[in-house]
């Protein structure tokens, strides 16, 4: 088994599930809890006034099967603050096992030595998992798997892929129109298995970058004439790359526009810019709380992955295999 | 000095940069701020290959950001094939643990009380403390040394497996003693509460003054219920608050409280108002790091303390346009010659007893 931890398992009186969550998004983990029949643990995670994170734990977590909700958004350094301290406070309450699950990895995308002396901060924020005592970590839709690299415990990282074809399925139909297009040669392999998997037709817009946060030019390869576009990213942080696929879409005669996202940051204007872009539905998961935008944003809407997390919760505390979500949507 | 760069983390730049100007040396070129989406972004923009890197960061402002900016920044210049990089830390974060977040007064955003939020259960709630992973965090990051000052335990320094430095602000304030304060001889050293005891003890052994103790005290014999916050004074030498006792005579002299963080201040100020009330004739409050955070500014105005000195581990700009009953004294004279001393090999312990010119 993975590590040694789960098969001492075998020998110690069966535990139980302990959810934990952090400020970062409260609703994900009720969502989990309530998937899973469970409570979520008391626990209060505060700020002292010299702003220093204060996490008071409030129940026993003694061989217990602990999970830690926490995802990469807002105050994203306060986050894992929180992250990191609950995770040691765990460990050092004797839990048997601390996993924690980040549906949306911060630092994700500083993964590379890109430029002389570029922090790798994805190995840092791995390291600190690491050192903090996190036994295993679930995430989704990892910017580059080989962060999963960057550990030396096991990373679970699921697929928003079954959640997004569900949704492609049952609320944009009009199958035969409809092209799947990458907004970048990195999201090629992305957009290409959903449109293998729907059976459609690819497209890809090639674009070069002069500098980070901002694209220059875009070339589109591929037919989009009056046909039904749907791009396809992992994350959306400030639109500038999917306003402009989108204008370069609708430049090529294409009939309409989606997008389709695992992480939705949304930050800085991204939300007047979608406002103001031709596209016509931005779809972003709940990786990331966005409930409070869809009143500046009536394009936005939310694909539910809780259930994903839940049931990857409960394969992993139960020794089944996880790889089942890879392809289906729990039910 | 050769094979030296000093970086300063966007916390505290000033004291980079005294730092610098004490060595003689520019100050490291990088490029520090926040993606939109919150992250921090660090680009180091000097080469820092084969180099001793020091890298300043106090534990202040958004203590969170700094911290992880601090690791990046290490970790940046391990990858760029540094060879030695030190963590320059004037105010060492989460080096305490705070009290309790359900404690009445004077702490932190606490809200509500936490076993209100929380429905009252069996179990004993408890604090988590960070300090281990802090620790572990910077060694992790890829840190081979840390300089700090005044770490509120001593023991802090057995968490780490890599050398720390830990300086003393003691001989500075022993200087501040000698020079400002008038006919020091006749003053008392007070510590505002018993943990604090030692560190005020070497200060008053070094100075040859008296010394005076505040203690908190909870069930005192003599303190019941219906005596407390009325009790004035039942033993020689014994002054009863409201919830703590002063041990030693103070009448109509200066009180000079010794501490090593004044964080919301709620100590020292409550210290303060017990030595007003046994007749102190004027208090000062010297303290390491004055970290002042919450409406510490506004309890200090409003206290009996005359005068309140820090050093400048953390920015006191802000702090001094609030109120002018704050001295700062500077420390980045000591961090500079330790830097020198740790980069040419000499001894550290000279500054644990003097002052470097």
């Amino acid at each position: 088994m993975l590590n040694g931890y789960a098969s001492s398992s075998s020998t110690n009186p069966p535990n139980s599930i302990k959810l934990f969550t952090g400020n970062s998004h409260p609703e994900m983990a009720a969502a989990i809890a309530r998937r899973l029949g469970l409570q979520v643990a008391k626990c209060v995670v505060l700020k002292y006034s010299n702003q220093e994170t204060c996490v008071t734990i409030g129940e026993s977590v003694r061989d217990e099967d602990v999970y830690i909700i926490q995802s990469g958004c807002g105050e994203i350094n306060d986050h894992l603050m929180e992250l990191l301290i609950l995770i040691t406070a765990c460990k050092n309450a004797s839990a048997r096992r601390v996993t924690a699950v980040m549906p949306c990895f911060p630092y994700a995308r500083q993964d590379k030595k890109d430029k002389s002396r570029a922090p790798i901060t994805a190995k840092v924020i791995a390291n600190m998992l690491t050192v903090a005592g996190a036994n295993h970590v679930i995430t989704m839709d990892l910017h580059a798997s080989q962060i999963q690299g960057f550990f030396n415990i096991p990373v679970d990282n699921l697929y928003a892929e079954p959640s997004t074809l569900k949704y492609i399925r049952t609320k944009i139909m009009r199958m035969p129109s409809v092209v799947i297009v990458s907004p970048d040669a990195g999201g090629a392999k992305r957009a290409a298995s959903i449109a293998d998997k729907l059976n459609v037709d690819f497209a890809l817009i090639h674009k070069e970058r002069k500098k980070a946060n901002e694209v220059s030019k875009m070339v589109l390869v591929g037919d989009v004439t009056d046909r039904v576009a749907i791009l396809v990213d992992d994350m959306a942080d400030t639109c500038g790359t999917l306003v402009l696929a989108a204008k370069t879409l609708i430049d090529n005669g294409c009939q309409e526009v989606y997008a389709l996202v695992t992480h939705g940051v949304l930050s800085g204007d991204a939300i007047a810019k979608i406002n103001h872009s031709p596209i016509k539905s931005l779809i972003v998961t709940n990786s990331i709380p966005h409930e409070h935008l869809k009143a500046q944003c009536a394009k936005l809407d939310t694909i539910d992955i809780s259930g994903t997390f839940a049931e990857a919760i409960r394969r992993t505390h139960n020794g089944e295999s996880v790889s089942f979500l890879f392809h289906y949507v729990p039910a | 000095m050769r094979d030296i760069t000093v970086l300063a983390g966007s916390s505290h730049p000033e004291f980079a940069e005294e730092i610098c100007k004490r060595l003689g040396i520019p100050l490291g070129k990088c490029k520090l701020g926040k993606f939109s989406n919150n992250e921090t972004s660090v680009a180091i923009q000097d080469s820092v290959r084969d180099v001793d890197v020091y890298i300043v960061q106090s534990g202040c402002g958004s203590v969170n950001d700094n911290f992880v900016e601090l690791l990046i920044m290490i970790a940046a210049c391990k990858t760029a094939s540094a060879r030695k990089v030190t963590a320059v830390i004037p105010c060492f974060p989460y080096a305490r643990q705070a009290e309790a977040p359900y404690k009445k007064n004077g702490m932190p955003l606490s809200r509500v009380p936490a076993h209100e939020q929380m429905g009252s259960t069996q179990y004993k709630h408890w604090t988590a403390r960070a300090g281990t992973l802090v620790c572990n965090m910077l060694m992790a990051a890829g840190a081979d040394h840390i300089i700090t000052m005044d770490l509120h335990d001593p023991q802090f320094q057995g968490f780490f497996d890599i050398p720390v430095d830990n300086l003393y602000g003691q001989p500075l304030i022993l200087k501040y003693i000698r020079e400002m304060v008038p006919n020091y001889h006749e003053a008392v050293i007070v510590s505002p509460d018993a943990g604090g005891a030692k560190r005020a003890t070497i200060i008053a052994d070094r100075l040859n003054m008296d010394f005076a103790l505040i203690h908190k005290e909870r069930n005192h014999p003599m303190h019941s219920p219906n005596q407390a916050g009325g009790g004035g004074a039942t033993l020689d030498g014994v002054t009863l608050g409201s919830d703590r006792m002063l041990v030693g005579h103070v009448r109509d002299r200066v009180c000079i409280l010794i501490d090593d963080i004044a964080d919301t201040s709620f100590t020292i100020t409550k210290a303060a108002k017990l030595l007003d009330k046994a007749g102190a004739a004027r208090i000062y409050a010297i303290v390491t790091h004055g970290l002042l955070s919450g409406d510490a500014l506004k309890r200090i105005r409003e206290s009996k303390i005359d005068e309140l000195v820090v050093s400048n581990s953390v920015p006191q700009q802000a702090h001094l346009e609030a109120t002018d009953k704050l001295k700062v004294f500077d420390i980045t004279a000591m961090f500079a010659e330790a830097i020198r001393r740790i980069h040419n090999g000499e001894s550290v312990s000279f500054l644990f007893e003097s002052v470097p010119y």
